[in-house]
């Protein structure tokens, strides 16, 4: 097993090394994680075909042109990670990618469908040189059936799904999120997937490769409410904020510019402490609100009264005030809130600042796997292809100085620091 | 489990106890069909999971909820009232067999029964304990009150979703406790990984208001900090993708997307072709995203007068011949129906004795050795007492009897 010699104390993946051959969020995420956690996850990459989150131009200063190490989405979704270079089109580069694997308990990779057997590094092949390798490969669509082929990202997969028809307010036929949700939901399942095989060699030598449709990851998200149709047939109501066995269950105008607090009345306690918060205590014996039913019922009338009560009060006062009773209430917040505002995150330390090589630092979300016992952290933000070409080639597979001179000359590894 | 006739599964010989209400139950059931042998712990009578609607055929019952039997697969399952001083010695003999607990009581709930981690740990060293709550364990929110609503909402998920005009909203189903439940598997295995070279186990603190936050940082902070611009909601369009969003077909809705100037290009040529508009071949379109950006409204019109010429189908299938990004706007129907899934065998029937086949969506991964796969539908109330109670543990059948009219199970 690869990384017998690193030192594993303190981290709880530090005896695993990894090589991802990726692109964009949903591969390259899953490497971040790993790397997070303390595994050595080694991203190989080409200046011919970059990544396209590398193709960053600073909104604050155009005239810079393309800066594929200020791009903040590349240096957050890659922190922590080593950065190799070679030009797979080169058979002597294949080659070292060959080396690259056997040395790696984990392949991840998200290229187009069929891109990595073409090249000579399907599973198959990477099997031939460490059987019980652990090989993930990522698509929108899997690696089979009709239109494997298919391109797509992240937002199209939304749409593909049925969770943007079966999102949002009734009479919107397309709810869309702004983050891909897509991408990350499936790099989450991709890393199980992994762990999963990986519990599996450990008890058995076996190593497999697992194949991952992130329309499917999507689908199983809102498995439940696809149930719906696959039991009765029915198309499941679109219900915004709504809930089919709560009300109140919403969000409601605050105080302030797009300003707003999520609401969650569950049970008949509840319902007595909401009605007291709001100086409301005959709401429950009004018959249009006394029972769960009912108030199902009368659910907009319900809103507009409590929008009555919300709307002069600030989104925090209004969370404070239900939580203080036991109801669950949260700001909608933004991310800026999330930074400045939100005293559970900040005591939780949940942004991290990590060293990143031309700005010093940035900030990042935490990657919140809540290890207690082994916490990880994100080591460096995400830096230049090839960056760490030396410690890859020279120290980790061994190459003589020789050996990597010949390598850079037929192209095969790719040379020198970009900016 | 019959696991003689199904060959081999990724989680085999793995034992988790789970003590989970909404907010965990998809953790469970991703660990089941992987092979894992779940013991569902519910509370005599059975969980409040069992009541949230939908049902199956319609009317209420404990064992027809969708929701339920959807995130419920494979477990086995038990009852017991760990609040009771009997249920509680119950459940720390099973915890000695187990290696993973995954609970998602309020903090501080199993402490105060002497069931926290610190006392399971000392006869079960090598145990894992993931707990999964709104907050986390520690910090000023711990004690508040939590939901998914409440949970996308301060975990920023909200607010970037939807149209400029409404509200924030919410996704369907359940998303933040779906990704509480996923990033909880995916840390117990983790955990679980370090826990068989160090043989020592550990707490592991999972927040349904981070993992919201982190599977929505795409939008988040790294990018506001570099462009100024606070991420909110802009309707069904990406603000760095250009064009992208929902477009209107004679029958339905395709969403497209661009990020590549040879996309652009090829989209740009078939705009062409078929309504015969010169502009659009304008090379101050060509390029990057960026550099469209002032032309997002313009490019719009030119798309939408072009894609409301053709059904989804059309669109859909001649442009991703064009290696363009177009997808239909999916209904539950036209997903259950997609020729690519259906021919994936993406979703799996299963069989219900007495009631009837069921048919639940699969999993996403296809694993080469060790295959996902649906062992047997949720369990009943109780249903596995006598095997793991009386078989498993060795508790003598008149014990059993007065523990049940006790009510401790």
């Amino acid at each position: 097993m690869a990384g017998e010699d690193r030192s594993v104390a303190g981290t709880a993946l530090g005896d695993l090394r990894v090589v991802e051959f990726t692109a964009a969020l949903a591969g390259p995420w899953i490497g971040r994680i790993m790397a997070f956690c303390g595994a050595e996850v080694i991203r190989v990459e080409s200046r011919k075909r970059p990544d396209v989150v590398r193709g960053y131009v600073p909104p604050w200063a155009p005239e810079m042109g393309v800066q594929p190490q200020l791009s903040p989405w590349f240096t957050d979704w890659n922190a922590g990670k080593r950065f190799a270079a070679l030009d797979l089109t080169r058979p002597e580069a294949v080659e070292i990618a060959r080396r690259l694997a056997a040395a790696c308990d984990v392949v991840i990779e998200n290229y187009s469908a069929g891109v990595m057997e073409k090249l000579g590094l399907g599973y198959p092949e990477l099997r031939r040189v460490k059987p019980d390798l652990v090989m993930i490969s990522t698509s929108g669509y899997g690696d089979r059936g009709p239109h494997h082929r298919f391109v797509s990202w992240g937002p199209n997969l939304e749409a593909l799904s049925g969770l943007s028809r079966l999102s949002g307010f009734p009479g919107r036929e397309c709810t869309m999120t702004q983050y891909a949700y897509p991408d990350t939901l499936s790099a989450l399942h991709g890393l199980f997937a992994v762990m999963c095989a990986l519990d599996h060699r450990s008890r058995t030598g076996e190593g497999q490769h697992i194949s991952l449709s992130q329309t499917e990851a999507t689908i199983a998200v809102i498995g439940d409410v696809m149930m719906e149709y696959l039991a009765d047939g029915r198309e499941p109501r679109s219900l915004g904020n709504g809930s089919l066995h709560a009300a109140p269950h919403g969000c409601y105008r605050c105080r302030g510019e797009d300003r707003w607090c999520a609401v969650a009345v569950f049970g008949e306690a509840e319902w007595e402490s909401f009605c007291a918060v709001l100086g409301h205590p005959e709401w429950r014996a009004d018959p249009r609100f006394s029972t769960l039913s009912s108030r199902l019922e009368n659910r907009e009338l319900l809103d507009q009264r409590i929008e009555e009560w919300t709307a002069s009060r600030t989104d925090y006062q209004v969370m404070l005030a239900l939580q203080e009773a036991g109801v669950a209430a949260g700001v909608v917040q933004n991310t800026e809130d999330q930074l400045h505002r939100d005293r559970q995150l900040a005591e939780r330390r949940f942004f991290e600042e990590v060293p990143h090589a031309k700005k010093g630092t940035v900030i990042a979300a935490g990657i919140p796997v809540g290890l207690t016992g082994t916490p990880g952290r994100s080591g460096r933000a995400g830096a230049a292809v090839g960056e760490d070409n030396e410690y890859v080639f020279g120290e980790l597979l061994g190459m003589t100085r020789e050996e990597i001179r010949r390598a850079i000359e037929v192209g095969a590894i790719e040379s020198g620091v970009e900016g | 489990m019959s696991d003689a006739a199904t060959g081999k599964r990724a989680l085999a010989g793995r034992r988790v106890l789970e003590l989970a209400d909404e907010k965990g139950v998809y953790c469970g059931k991703l660990l089941a069909d992987m092979g894992a042998d779940v013991i569902k712990i519910e509370r005599p009578g059975g969980d409040a999971t069992r009541d949230i609607p939908p049902f199956w055929g319609g009317e209420r019952h404990p064992e027809r909820g969708l929701f339920f039997l959807y995130t419920n697969t494979s477990k086995r399952g038990v009852t017991l009232d760990i609040r009771r001083a009997e249920g509680q010695g119950l459940f720390r003999r099973l915890a000695e067999t187990a290696d993973l607990v995954l609970e998602t009581l309020p903090p501080g709930f199993l402490e105060d029964l002497d069931l926290g981690y610190r006392s399971l740990r000392q006869a079960n060293p090598r145990l894992v304990l993931t707990s999964i709550t709104g907050f986390g364990q520690t910090g000023p929110y711990r004690g508040f009150n939590s939901s998914d609503i409440v949970a996308s909402a301060l975990g920023g998920s909200m607010v970037v979703t939807g149209e400029e005009e409404d509200p924030p909203v919410k996704l369907a189903g359940s998303q933040a406790h779906m990704m509480a439940s996923t990033y909880a598997a995916v840390s117990s295995l983790i955990a679980l990984h370090r826990s068989s070279i160090s043989g020592e186990g550990q707490h592991v603190d999972i927040s349904a208001e981070e993992t919201t936050v982190s599977v929505s940082h795409i939008c988040g902070v790294g990018k506001w900090l570099d462009d100024g611009i606070i991420p909110r909601r802009r309707g069904t369009s990406l603000f760095h993708s250009v064009p992208s969003g929902a477009y209107p077909c004679t029958d339905g809705t395709v969403y497209l997307m661009i990020n590549r100037p040879l996309h652009w290009q090829a989209l740009a040529r078939w705009i062409h072709q078929v309504t015969g508009n010169q502009e659009v071949l304008d090379p101050m379109f060509e390029g990057p995203s960026s550099a469209r950006q002032p032309y997002r409204e313009l490019l719009d019109i030119y798309i939408s007068d072009f894609t409301s010429q053709f059904s989804v189908d059309e669109i859909y299938h001649e442009g991703q011949r064009r290696h363009i990004a177009f997808t239909p706007v999916h209904t539950a129907a036209a997903v259950a129906r997609d020729p690519h899934l259906v021919a994936r065998g993406c979703f799996a029937p299963v069989e219900h004795p007495g009631v009837g086949t069921l048919t639940y969506p699969g999993a996403a991964y296809r694993h080469s050795a060790t295959p996902w796969r649906i062992a047997h539908p949720a369990p009943a109330v109780g249903q596995h007492n006598q095997e793991i109670y009386g078989g498993e543990l060795g508790i003598a059948a008149r014990e059993l009897r007065s523990l049940t009219e006790a009510g401790v199970i």
